[in-house]
């Protein structure tokens, strides 16, 4: 166990308030066994119980909400276990937004960007998440890029990283391009008020 | 009446209940997507895949990751996904159009595509679910079919063409019939001729090869391109050689046999014309060559090369000539003392003698030196047969020496009261000659027009420069000889019969002595004669150069 996962730590992480859907836990799961299989999933579960947190991936349900430090704890957890860089926490974001269950019921209003970007994303971000607001800020689909802001969402710093991923993977589903990238461009823990995101498509 | 709390708690837990009834239609959706055993995806209203099951995961060669997000025009064939959606947004549904799946692997699958528009409650489109069979093994079916079918539709026309010609039974096929009928037998005849043409030809090759293969002679038989094509048994013994060995070589491969190098250098590599060319092939076989050319339709077919063993009469005449040439000897001592003898008591150193006796002894002295002569004669002949005819070549003037033996003819010619002519060029070129030699043949030619020439007769004697030789003749206007008598007139012992006549002296040795004097001097002799009109002699010498250019053949010679 690294010297960032101590028990501390995870009181700490614990102590957010704020709530997340099981749907987040469900992806993390799917990743796990994709990349390394059933053996490193279950390394992953002792893991978290050493931690006096066990959380049972099969027994999580999509819908249920479950504490937000919780589900930062399974994503510093499977970093730790199967020794993943920044790029392979993005890469798990955007895995995430395929498999999700959530995602999936909203894809239906996937036929416009304009709509996703102003109306279903803020949408997106509190059926999954009881903190944060998402603002869209700006979208200029003849430049090819969109702006999101994330407000009042300060919990740790891996998130960032996840969610670069994660805006990535949602708008490969709503924008028919061969290359998007997602960037942090402002972050609560370099000093600014809140989180924004750049997306840029080609 | 229930208190807040109690409602809440109600509310609770009937969104507890429909948590737990989500959470199983979330199980139940996706159990029901995975088992589907056809590919389906569902993809939005501009076109990008947003769910799809394991069968299109596997059948496309994406993983799960990849196939989400992607654009469901990159699965298939721009014209066929054009098709297709235009029929879906326009029909609202698809039903089994044929269309060519592309995979990560570039591989190209038919499939049965389906499809259903996805509207909202409100009527709004919002993508469409899309399916597909693979057709891979349809397709192979079909065509497999089609094979079949095509088999069973030739096989029809096959059946359709024999009822026609069963059916067709006119007169007109009889009298077909009957005409091949004719031909057939017409060309039966044809036949049985030709297989008799080819036994007779057959047979006629095999006496062909048994004459050749039983030959006392040995047969070689060359090819156009020089090839040799045949030997025969004969041939093998003589260079001690299998025919499978040598069967199929040139001349030139031929030369390095050892035993066969003598013939093969003689032939020369463009199998050069022989006639009865001598080849030592060892001490116990000599054989005379003789090429022909294998003629058919003027076009030459290859050469035949006859190869005649003569070792036998070599060697007989060889100890015949070793005969004569001791006798020869033995009997010109004994005749040389006699004439020394004759000759003093002629002188009458002995005394002197009655007329009687001198006539008797003077007829004695010149029948002594007719023997002598004739002596002389033959061992010039054992000389020349047996190589030891010694030849010293000197550069000088021809019209010398004839003038010189013309001047010791003199008398002979006026008993006989003939006229002589000599026709000689101003300027003749030197020549290179054994002065005595080429004394002894001019003196035979001029002996024979004197001889045989008619009394008061004529001889005349030309010179003339040919530039590289000059050639003489000696004409006479004498007896002639008979023309079925020519051919051999450079034969040893040989006499024309007119001639045996007039002079019984002679010994026959005179035209072959000077043939081979005038041969190994690189010249020809030749003659033209009419019975009884007269006979000239030509014969050649090279000049100085010329003579110079063919000395390794003048060598040989000597």
């Amino acid at each position: 166990m690294s010297q960032e996962l101590t028990k501390e730590l995870v009181q700490k992480l614990l102590g957010i308030k704020g709530e997340v859907r099981g749907v987040v836990f469900r992806t993390d799961r799917e990743y796990v066994l994709r990349k390394k299989g059933e053996e490193y999933l279950e390394k992953v579960e002792k893991e978290l119980e050493k931690l006096g947190y066990p959380i049972k991936y099969e027994e999580i349900k999509s819908m249920n909400f479950y504490p937000i430090g919780l589900r930062i704890l399974s994503l510093l957890v499977i970093k730790e276990v199967l020794n993943l860089n920044d790029d392979a926490i993005k890469e798990m974001g955007l895995v995430a937004t395929k498999s999700s269950l959530i995602i999936k019921i909203l894809a239906k209003f996937f036929f416009s960007l304009q709509r996703v970007f102003a109306t279903e994303a803020p949408k997106i971000w509190k059926k999954h998440y009881t903190i944060g607001e998402i603002e869209p800020v700006e979208l200029n689909e003849e430049k090819k890029y969109a702006i999101l802001r994330l407000k009042d969402f300060k919990v740790h710093k891996i998130m960032c990283t996840y969610l670069e991923g994660y805006f990535c993977g949602i708008g490969q589903l709503i924008i028919k391009t061969s290359k998007i990238e997602s960037k942090e461009t402002k972050c609560p823990f370099l000093g600014d008020e809140y989180h924004e995101f750049l997306l840029t498509w080609e | 009446m229930k208190t807040n709390t109690e409602r809440l708690q109600e509310e609770k837990r009937k969104i507890e209940y429909l948590l737990e009834d989500l959470a199983s239609l979330e199980s139940y959706a996706k159990d029901l997507l995975n088992f589907f055993p056809i590919p389906i995806c569902v993809v939005s209203s501009i076109g990008i895949i947003l769910e799809a099951n394991p069968a299109l995961e596997e059948i496309s060669g994406y993983q799960m990751e990849e196939l989400i997000g992607k654009g469901i025009e990159e699965l298939f064939k721009s014209k066929d996904i054009d098709e297709i959606t235009k029929e879906i947004f326009g029909k609202g549904s698809v039903r089994g159009k044929e269309a060519t799946l592309l995979t990560k692997e570039k591989k190209e699958i038919p499939v049965n595509v389906y499809a259903r528009l996805r509207k909202t409650e409100e009527g709004e489109t919002i993508g469409y679910f899309l399916g597909f069979f693979d057709l891979t093994e349809i397709k192979k079916f079909q065509e497999q079919l089609q094979t079949k079918i095509n088999e069973l539709e030739r096989l029809r026309e096959k059946e359709l063409i024999l009822k026609i010609r069963e059916s067709a039974k006119t007169a007109d096929i009889e009298k077909k019939v009957k005409e091949l009928e004719n031909a057939r037998k017409a060309l039966m005849n044809i036949l049985e001729d030709v297989e008799e043409a080819r036994k007779k030809a057959e047979e006629e090759r095999n006496q062909t090869l048994a004459i050749i293969n039983n030959f006392a002679d040995g047969i070689l038989v060359f090819d156009k391109e020089g090839n040799l094509s045949l030997i025969n048994p004969q041939a093998e013994a003589f260079f001690d050689v299998k025919g499978r060995d040598i069967i199929g070589r040139s001349v030139g491969e031929l030369e390095t046999f050892p035993t066969i190098r003598p013939v093969a250098k003689l032939l020369g590599k463009e199998i050069k014309k022989l006639s009865r060319q001598e080849a030592e092939l060892n001490e116990n076989l000599i054989l005379e060559i003789t090429t022909i050319p294998i003629v058919r339709d003027k076009k030459i077919l290859g050469k035949m090369v006859i190869l005649h063993d003569i070792t036998r009469g070599k060697a007989i005449e060889k100890m015949k000539t070793e005969f004569v040439s001791i006798a020869a000897h033995q009997l010109r001592t004994p005749l040389s003392a006699i004439k020394w003898t004759l000759k003093m008591i002629l002188d009458g150193d002995l005394g002197s003698l009655t007329k009687e006796q001198r006539e008797f002894l003077e007829k004695t002295y010149q029948s002594n030196e007719r023997i002598i002569n004739l002596i002389n004669d033959l061992l010039n002949v054992t000389r020349i047969e047996e190589g030891r005819y010694i030849y010293k070549p000197q550069t000088t003037e021809i019209l010398p020496i004839i003038e010189s033996l013309l001047k010791s003819y003199e008398g002979m010619i006026q008993k006989k009261n003939l006229t002589l002519e000599l026709k000689k060029p101003p300027k003749l070129p030197k020549v290179k000659v054994d002065i005595e030699k080429i004394s002894l043949a001019i003196q035979n030619l001029l002996e024979n027009a004197i001889i045989y020439n008619v009394p008061n007769g004529k001889i005349e004697i030309t010179l003339e420069d040919k530039g590289e030789e000059i050639q003489i003749s000696v004409k006479d206007t004498g007896i002639g000889i008979p023309k079925d008598q020519q051919q051999r007139m450079f034969t040893k012992f040989f006499r024309g019969s007119n001639a045996m006549k007039i002079d019984t002296e002679g010994s026959g040795l005179g035209l072959f002595i000077t043939k081979n004097i005038i041969d190994a001097h690189g010249g020809k002799i030749w003659f033209e004669s009419e019975e009884g009109k007269g006979t000239t002699f030509y014969f050649t010498l090279p000049t100085v150069g010329k003579f110079e250019e063919i000395s390794e053949f003048f060598k040989m010679k000597i």
